[in-house]
């Protein structure tokens, strides 16, 4: 395999990667067909903005939000059936098993967590001890650059955070299990060890104090834009779609089997986030995972972080050993 | 005790009838790409096929199977294929309800000491009244696009609400594993039961490209 060269990298080299929109399949089928699965994606998030920016405060509560995050979800999982990207990717009931304990442990493990070590407990703590207050002028600000801002400063954050996933170590043994994932599909965001899952979700919200219906705003970038990373259904996403948000596609990249094409595409929801920073790789890969495709099961996954942490460890103290070696040579 | 009273739940079991003049070699044939797949041992001997997986990919089409065994019997009605494969998937699904359960327990635990642990500092030190809040802002902007104004932050939840943890979300989860299981228990059965027929009367439509292309990369 050749690859394609990406700016200084060279893409698909390892494993094949479509590079380029116009490489990559539109929908197929008849004309109703084609204008749903064009459409579907800005409606339903125009929709869900003028839902949230206008419902009652009765109604614009985190559980509605809870509700149609479920419900879009379950929409999301009869789509697959309909308009499936890939066969390969088919959900299979053990799929569907897997995906919904890891989606599980997030609704409670992690949650209970977050209630005592969370992002929000630690800014707190800071606050208490810098004195800080909350930064309240961002109130003031119009609902709908609240939300903007509220999502791409938690995804900037994130960005970071995954891109630091790819590049050190320590970092790279939570996020590993993620990348052994062969197919995408609804939940497959929730799949990895718990402290990655942990970290990935930390964000500087906290900081900035801010109208509960801007949070329920920035939640729908999440819900509408975000959800795309991992499914198997095929969109016509409009061209402005494709520049700003994160796609199945830019995600199916960052998934591949190829190395260089998985160290791109780091954003959650704002994919010009990878565009400033010359990460972004527009395209589209079948085959994903690691070591060829092998699937890592859940008890693996839970352990992961720790033994090959622990392996790590090993290894460096053994090569700190044997670099020693030389000194302890007897001189020529 | 008969291990078959509890193994049902993590065994599948069933049989199917062989097309007439097919040979055991021929069966076995037409099966053996089932078992071509990555992370898959399997041994072929006389009537009796064996095997075993581990890390296989969903791709695999028994991937839900971590081991079985397969025979073909004769009969006074004919020959048979009889198989019996065993899913670690399945056991978890059907302990997962209880883990939840267990977590759901756990949640309570914490979250009463939680609320106890609250009651008792603000016993100790008791919180000063508040004063009352402002209004939430609210731009311009927004009220001319006409979005409802906040509710006032004084209407927020009492603190006691703040400490206490839903162990609802742990219970729906146990409920959904135990959906799950008995889906797939019928579901697996099912889809194994027409693999294997369909594959030994040659009526298996051709794969797609998308499989043919998984597996020889895999290779």
């Amino acid at each position: 395999m050749s690859g394609v060269r990406v700016g200084n990298r060279i893409i698909g080299a390892q494993s094949p990667v479509t590079v380029g929109w116009e490489n990559v399949p539109k929908v197929e089928g008849g004309a109703l067909k084609q204008f749903v699965f064009s459409w579907f994606q800005p409606v339903v998030l125009f929709a869900l903005i003028a839902f949230w920016f206008y419902a009652p405060n009765s109604i614009a509560k985190a559980s509605t939000a809870i509700g149609i995050g479920i419900g879009f979800k379950a929409l999301l999982l009869a789509l697959e059936w309909v308009n499936p990207r890939f066969d390969s990717w088919r959900l299979t009931w053990k799929e569907a098993v897997t995906d919904l304990f890891y989606v599980g442990l997030g609704y409670t493990v992690i949650r209970m967590a977050g209630n005592f070590i969370g992002d929000d407990v630690m800014i707190e703590n800071v606050q208490q001890f810098l004195h800080w207050d909350k930064v309240s002028w961002f109130m003031t600000l119009p609902l709908l650059v609240q939300a903007f801002l509220i999502s791409f400063i938690f995804d900037f954050g994130q960005y970071w955070m995954h891109r630091g996933m790819h590049n050190w170590h320590p970092l790279w043994l939570t996020h590993a299990p993620h990348h052994y994932i062969t197919q995408l599909n609804i939940n497959k965001g929730a799949v990895g060890n718990p402290v990655e899952l942990f970290l990935i979700g930390l964000g500087v919200g906290g900081f900035f104090d801010f109208l509960p219906r801007a949070a329920l705003l920035a939640g729908t970038f999440g819900l509408a834009v975000g959800t795309y990373q991992h499914i198997n259904v095929r969109f016509n996403s409009p061209r402005w779609w494709r520049f700003l948000f994160n796609t199945t596609e830019h995600h199916s990249v960052h998934h591949s089997q190829d190395y260089e094409a998985s160290r791109s595409n780091f954003a959650g929801t704002w994919i010009v986030i990878d565009r400033i920073f010359g990460t972004c790789v527009d395209g589209e890969a079948e085959l994903l995972g690691m070591e060829g495709g092998r699937r890592m099961s859940i008890p693996e996954t839970m352990a992961y972080p720790f033994s090959e942490g622990w392996k790590s460890i090993k290894q460096r103290i053994g090569r700190s050993v044997d670099d020693d070696e030389p000194s302890a040579m007897p001189a020529e | 005790m008969n291990p078959r009273l509890i193994n049902w739940i993590w065994h599948i079991r069933g049989s199917v009838p062989l097309p007439s003049l097919q040979d055991p070699d021929e069966s076995f044939d037409r099966l053996a790409p089932l078992f071509e797949e990555r992370g898959t041992r399997w041994d072929r001997q006389g009537k009796m096929l064996t095997f075993s997986k581990t890390d296989q990919a969903p791709q695999d089409k028994m991937s839900v199977f971590d081991s079985g065994v397969l025979t073909i019997e004769s009969g006074s009605d004919g020959r048979k294929l009889r198989y019996d494969l065993i899913s670690r998937a399945l056991l978890f699904c059907f302990l997962a309800p209880l883990l939840f359960l267990g977590i759901a327990q756990a949640t309570v635990a914490i979250s009463d000491h939680r609320v106890a642990a609250a009651k008792a500092e603000e016993g100790a030190h008791p919180k000063k009244d508040k004063p009352k809040k402002k209004p939430l802002p609210m731009s311009a902007f927004d009220k001319a696009l006409g979005a409802p104004a906040p509710d006032s932050p004084d209407k927020k939840k009492p603190d006691e609400d703040k400490n206490r943890i839903s162990a609802t979300p742990a219970y729906v989860f146990a409920s959904i594993f135990a959906a799950l299981y008995i889906i797939g228990r019928i579901l697996e059965s099912v889809l194994i039961h027409s693999l294997f027929k369909r594959r030994l009367n040659g009526t298996e439509r051709s794969k797609d490209t998308a499989d043919i292309f998984i597996r020889k990369t895999a290779s």
